[in-house]
């Protein structure tokens, strides 16, 4: 089976890279072994949250001080700005509005009710300018009875130094009855599913929230709405009569499903074709070029491309995998960005800067993946899978995901 | 639970492993006043960090005739008092190609002679009643092993003392002896909650303290000299074993595996360390390797089985002479009157033994102390049923015919883990069936249960008492749930944050050395969501 | 260039344990959707397995309402075989003794054997409405089931007095698996089937003796009887595939999928030596195609606007992608995606009447778009996704092969290879 490139991964970056390509009229594949870690998404991208422990104001700025082994200083400084206009354009062509500026970070409010800077935020939550500001006095935070997975006491307790006089309800309907007795179900896909059955049970609930908010400037809910349906939070917000401020659950996570569908979604009406559930099994290598690939599903039917992107994400997504003492790169035998010494992968504190979390394949200065030393012509690596930086303490792995693979589908297309 | 501080009690107790509680219990059924103190929860020392293994007394047999005996006796008492903690499983004791078969018919005389019953099995037999044993067995003998759950079955020794009268306190650490001349009189205590120190009087002090005996007795002005032996432990993901399987020779290195609960455990190493490490714990590599490597020879699968976390424990031996592995020390019960041994009075030492002979220990413990308060007042420890255990009238049926009983799984996991108390939890409001830890099936009105009614202070202490956390996700999913219930119920939603910090710092630590494979793909999942998503810091939040 | 391989040092063998709780099965499920009353994937699959190796009393009988559509596998980003588990589980606990219902429905070919032979007097029958009311009331077949019809001449007969002594002229042959529904209900599909092979220039061959793929078997938990049919389907496999050298070739996804995937992890049935070269016609036909062996030619006049269902077996296969780019081939048709959703039949789960709502409620997505998509008509590769869509919607079911067939320009196509 023939294509102009194919994208092993069908994640944040493997679909913005398969957009991109499919947008510029390549006829392309994505290979994605499941579901991805879109599925875990929070509601915003980081481009630089934080830099040695600091938080940080402007990324741009403050991307320049990272090391020279960051992808984003292999992407280029100049390239990252422009890239950073382009990524919300887009996902925006996907169905998706995103908001936020790269020179200037905005706060969205965690689950423990503590504001983190970020870069991009979807229109389902609330961007807030300033970390120190919350700009109501009294809330009130509503829960759905047995729904577990959203701690009220943890928001109402972060927002106390705001000195925002806050109030906690929870309220059932009937139609989360079913799903409640369910003693493991009550999980935020499932409520979501019952809104997008229809505009009955969100009226319902809407007259249920102005009922409920009255008397207070705000309402605090968990970011339980639109699943399969895209338009549930538009709906919801036109309903209740005061601003309202979603909060993310424990995941799966409902906006981040939905993210996953529609980018899917446009990346297969521009005619790319997405095989999920499929695994690449091997490489056949050509003069230092890939030039197919094997997978499970399609057996001795290979799938032929002239660029291959990797973008399998990191040691959650088997994109990188650790044994007993060493680490490998599954797919393609690839070479690992990492210490080899396995008694220095790990760090004993938790919350440290684990070092496992910077590793990644390695690639030259234009993300070409190296095997056995040289690089492979044809092969771009792009999104986690990249080793270099400790995207969860810097706060920068959307941003990684997003312009690693902007940049890579660009050098494809020059 | 601040009592009146200027009463003196009969008996204070320090120490919540198994054999303080089991004191406590003792003493309380026998009409003692009795305060336990503990620095941190129930069952934190070895008690908690050892196989949790049912002795038979087998394992001693060949080796310490006294030991042995006493096991099988104890053995007998706890299937009877305390069957909601044990699991009658039955063990293995094979003989392997590189192991000498003669060694068996030695093995099933010395049981015979301390009580122990035994079967000889034929190997093919032995394959087909335990099918992930090692194929390559030679010889199998059947011994009346079982499985224990030390949490639980300290946790009932302190609720049925408390039930007798006794006082309760955990978080409350012994920072020195109240003497007055040649006589312990009480404790002075500081209190890690509310960071204040306090003073508790009693007539006798009981150091119950395991390993960290040796240092109580200092602060008593006198000496012991306790021999610390850690032990490393792996867990694996789930039950691979049926029976307990051990190894037909002198006892030696991971040698033992015992199925318990949902997952499976190999044991232990044996290595001297400094008295200065005892609080600092950790499995190295070199241990993980030696612990797969023995216990592949006990079960195959083992090499291919997920392992969930590592755990050393020390064991609380008093030093009798130089023996470098510490094996050959008897793990008799030592039982110190220190009016006798130093010329003070009020302060005893109960320590050695083990987790199977806790309640004997126990038994000779208060048996002294009655002693000493000329109290005439038989043991009944081993005939009365720990809290949990007794013959319910009304037996807890769980539905399993209907289609869906909606709760199935947690209401049995609560009869599982707290026999006929379960009918504390399961109490029909189908709102509390709902899964908090779904990998062990923990239920909203178990962990409420649990707060209320199990001294529960923290995360890590709910996990003791319920087996939240202890799954496959190790709290990935569930610390965050129990945390806020914890948070309702103590309204101390910047505690309940760092609690939660603490917990999984507590949950790594464990699994710091066996994290690849899947361990390290569930580690980053871990932190995406507590560290990305939450924003979560590990302390101050 | 092959990648290194390293020795494993204690990696899970045990594929639940691969699970790491990320909770995505749960979004997938079709079942969960509409019947809360199921468990749900993960505490069904990973989670309950590890508490039923603790105590087989954790197994729970609402496992059955798992319709074995292996969406949550095909989510799973770590492989986890969910269904697998979910199904052994029932195969290895289950206390409950399949019903007579379940036997009737579970024995498709031998059914099918009885009510081909009467068709004229069955098929009358159990379309009357009073008739349907007693299948309802005495063996909780759902009323609101029309069964489908059986023809009167099996696919088998009609072969062996009309088309077997044709094979004999191609060189190239194949052996065809037609499965109870092309045997037994709708013999056209394999003649269709021939059609097109035979314009392909291959010869097509009956095996020796098939038996039903069993998946009804499994589903209803007789799994003694569907593993001898397993056992006597490798071997049949084998006499073609081993001994003749001869592919074979089906045009029933839950079949062929059964076959590869079902046999070695349910039954216990090692089929290695015939898995790779037992496929569907039309992944056999578009490798053809792809490597340049074969060239279709179409009829110029054959307009049809035409929507393709994914059938679970076919999202878990991967395969669909061979059917719609055959499809896609035809200049004159106007190709509508559906997005892949379950039809909720699962075989004979939907006959069942304790599932019938179940059934409906996870097609409802399907049928919604199915009704709104203004097609001529549908095309799948399931046989119980035509039923259920069938009795669902307004909208026909044509299988691909038969539309290919009717949109082939025989002559044309046979020209090409004679050359």
């Amino acid at each position: 089976m023939k294509f102009d490139n194919i994208i092993i991964g069908g994640g944040l970056s493997g679909l913005t890279c398969g957009i991109k390509l499919a947008e510029q009229g390549k006829k392309c594949a994505i290979v994605s072994s499941g579901q991805s870690a879109i599925h875990f998404f929070s509601g915003s991208f980081d481009l630089l949250g934080k830099l040695n422990g600091q938080e940080v104001k402007n990324p741009l700025e403050a991307i320049k001080t990272l090391p020279d082994a960051h992808p984003y200083q292999r992407v280029g400084i100049k390239n990252i700005a422009r890239l950073a206009v382009e990524a919300p354009q887009l996902l925006d062509r996907a169905g998706l509005q995103f908001s936020g500026k790269s020179d200037q970070n905005h706060f969205v409010l965690t689950p423990m009710g503590i504001m983190k800077p970020t870069w991009l935020t979807i229109d389902d939550f609330t961007r807030f300018e300033q970390n120190d500001v919350f700009p109501w006095k009294k809330a009130v935070i509503l829960n759905f009875s047995g729904f577990l997975d959203f701690h009220t006491l943890f928001v109402q307790d972060g927002l106390k130094k705001y000195d925002v006089d806050v109030q906690i309800k929870n309220f059932a309907m009937k139609e989360f009855e079913a799903i409640r007795r369910n003693p493991s179900e009550m999980r935020s896909t499932n409520i979501a599913k019952v809104f997008d059955q229809g505009e009955d049970v969100l009226n319902e609930f809407a007259q249920k929230v102005n009922q409920l908010s009255e008397g207070f400037e705000v309402v605090i809910l968990p970011a339980v709405f639109g699943l399969f349906t895209k338009n549930v939070v538009t709906d919801l917000k036109s309903m209740i009569n005061k601003p309202l401020v979603l909060i993310p659950a424990i995941p799966p996570s409902v906006p981040g499903i939905r993210s996953q569908i529609l980018l899917r979604k446009r990346f297969e009406e521009l005619g790319g074709t997405y095989f999920l559930g499929d695994i690449v099994e091997e490489g056949t290598f050509k003069n230092n070029r890939l030039v197919a690939v094997q997978t499970n599903n399609h057996g001795n039917i290979k799938l032929e491309a002239d660029q291959f992107v990797l973008a399998s994400g990191s040691f959650y997504s088997k994109g990188i995998v650790a044994t007993r003492d060493k680490l490998y790169e599954p797919i393609l035998g690839l070479d690992i960005d990492g210490d080899i010494d396995s008694e220095k992968w790990l760090d004993e504190k938790f919350f440290n800067d684990q070092p496992y979390m910077h590793y990644g394949v390695k690639t030259d200065s234009g993300f070409r993946a190296l095997k056995n030393g040289k690089p492979i012509e044809n092969l771009f690596a792009a999104g986690s899978v990249l080793g270099g930086a400790n995207a969860l303490k810097e706060g920068s792995g959307a941003g990684i995901s997003l312009l690693t693979s902007l940049h890579v589908a660009e050098q494809i297309l020059k | 639970m601040n009592k009146n501080i200027s009463k003196e009690y009969d008996v204070i107790i320090i120490g919540g492993g198994v054999t303080g509680a089991g004191t406590a219990r003792d003493c309380a059924m026998r009409g003692l006043s009795v305060l336990l103190v503990e620095r941190h929860d129930f069952a934190t020392g070895a008690t908690g960090r050892n196989h949790g293994l049912l002795h038979s007394g087998a394992r001693y047999a060949v080796t310490d005739h006294e030991s042995a005996a006493e096991c099988i006796k104890e053995n007998m008492i706890l299937r009877r008092i305390a069957n909601h903690c044990v699991e009658e499983n039955d063990g293995l004791f094979i003989t392997l190609p590189e192991d000498d078969i003669a060694f068996q018919s030695q093995f099933v005389d010395a049981c015979k002679t301390a009580g122990i019953g035994t079967e000889i099995l034929d190997p093919d037999f032995a394959r087909r009643i335990e099918p992930s044993v090692n194929p390559d067995l030679i010889g199998a003998v059947k011994v009346p092993d079982g499985s224990v759950d030390p949490f639980r079955l300290t946790m009932s020794n302190a609720l049925d003392a408390r039930i007798h009268g006794a006082v309760l306190l955990t978080q409350h650490e012994v920072k020195g002896i109240v003497k007055e001349q040649d006589r312990a009189i009480g404790v002075e205590l500081f209190n890690h909650e509310t960071k204040q120190n306090v003073n508790y009087y009693g007539k006798i002090i009981v150091n119950a303290g395991g390993i960290w005996g040796h240092h109580i007795a200092k602060l008593a002005g006198v000496n012991i000299n306790m021999f610390p032996a850690k032990g490393s432990l792996l867990i694996f993901g789930h039950r691979v074993n049926k029976m307990v399987i051990n190894r037909c020779r002198k006892p030696s290195n991971a040698d033992i595996l015992v199925p318990g609960d949902t997952i499976c455990l190999i044991g232990t190493t044996s290595e001297r360390i400094p008295y200065d490490q005892i609080d600092n714990m950790f499995v190295s590599r070199q241990d993980v390797d030696v612990l797969i490597r023995e216990g592949v020879k006990l079960s195959p699968t083992l090499a291919t089985t997920r392992i969930l976390r590592a755990y050393a424990g020390v064991r609380p031996l008093v030093a009798a002479d130089n023996d470098p592995s510490g094996r050959s020390i008897s793990r008799g019960i030592v039982l110190l009157d220190h009016q006798e041994r130093d010329g003070l009075s009020g302060f005893i030492t109960i320590t050695g033994g083990k987790l199977m002979t806790y309640r004997l220990m126990a038994e000779e413990a208060t048996d002294l102390i009655c002693k000493k308060l000329a109290v005439d007042k038989q043991c009944e420890t081993a005939e009365k049923s720990l809290p949990g255990a007794e013959k319910s009238e009304h037996p807890l049926s769980i539905a399993t015919e209907k289609v869906y009983t909606g709760a199935n799984i947690s209401q049995k996991s609560a009869k599982d883990r707290h026999g006929t108390l379960a009918k504390n939890i399961l109490n029909g409001d189908d709102y509390e069936d709902s899964l908090v830890c779904e990998c062990e099936g923990v239920s909203i009105a178990e962990v409420k249960y649990a707060i209320n009614e199990l001294h529960v202070n923290n995360l890590i202490d709910l996990r003791r008492r319920t087996r939240v956390g202890m799954g496959t996700c190790q709290g990935e999913l569930c610390a965050c749930r129990a945390a806020g219930l914890l948070c309702e119920s103590f309204e101390k939603p910047g505690k309940a944050k760092d609690d939660l910090a603490n917990f999984l710092q507590e949950r790594w630590k464990g699994m710091l050395p066996i994290t690849w494979g899947e361990g390290i793909n569930e580690i980053q999942f871990t932190s995406w969501i507590y560290e990305g998503i939450y924003g979560l810091k590990p302390d101050n939040n | 260039m092959k990648k290194e391989i390293f020795e494993p040092f204690n990696s899970s063998d045990n594929n639940f344990e691969q699970c790491v709780k990320c909770t995505i099965c749960t979004v997938y499920c079709p079942v969960l959707e509409v019947n809360p009353d199921y468990p749900g994937p993960k505490q069904s699959g990973p989670d309950g397995e590890r508490l039923r190796l603790k105590d087989p009393n954790f197994f729970d009988e609402s496992l059955k309402l798992c319709l074995n559509c292996k969406r949550c596998e095909v989510a799973c980003p770590h492989g986890v075989k969910i269904g697998d588990i979910i199904q052994l589980a029932r195969i290895k606990y289950s206390k409950k003794k399949p019903k007579v219902r379940d036997m009737i429905l579970a024995n498709t070919d031998i059914v099918g054997t009885m009510a081909s032979t009467f068709a004229p007097i069955v098929n009358p029958i159990v379309a009357l409405k009073p008739v349907r009311l007693i299948m309802d009331g005495v063996l909780k077949i759902d009323h609101h089931r029309i069964f489908p019809k059986y023809a009167g001449m099996r696919f088998e007969t009609w072969y062996r007095r009309y088309a077997a002594s044709k094979q004999n002229d191609f060189k190239k042959h194949v052996s065809y698996f037609h499965g109870c529904y092309v045997n037994y209900n709708f013999p056209k599909q394999g003649k269709d089937l021939i059609k097109i092979m035979n314009a392909a220039g291959y010869g097509v061959h009956l095996l020796e003796k098939e038996k039903c793929c069993g998946v009804a078997l499994i589903s209803n938990n007789l799994i003694k009887q569907a593993t001898k049919q397993a056992r006597h389907n490798v071997e049949a496999f084998k006499k073609s595939i081993v001994d003749k050298n001869m592919p074979v070739i089906s045009t029933s996804s839950t079949c062929i999928f059964t076959i590869r995937d079902e046999y070695p992890h349910l039954l216990g049935v090692k089929n290695d030596e015939i898995r790779d070269k037992s496929e569907l016609a039309t992944r056999f036909l578009f490798r053809l195609i792809d490597s340049g062996k074969l060239k279709l030619v179409f009829k110029k006049d054959y307009r049809k606007r035409i929507a393709y269902h994914t059938p679970c077996h076919m999202e878990k296969l991967g395969w669909s992608i061979y059917s719609t780019a055959l499809l896609k081939m035809i200049p004159g048709i106007d190709f509508v995606s559906l997005e892949s959703r379950c039809c909720g039949i699962a075989g004979t789960y939907g006959f069942k009447k304790e599932n019938y709502k179940t059934s409906q409620g996870v097609g409802k997505p399907l049928f919604d778009q199915i009704e709104s998509s203004d097609v001529d008509f549908v095309a799948t590769d399931c046989e119980t996704c035509k039923w259920q869509i069938e009795m669902s919607t307004a909208k026909k079911v044509e299988h691909p092969i038969s539309i290919l067939a009717e949109a082939l320009d025989v002559e044309a196509t046979v020209k090409l290879w004679q050359k």
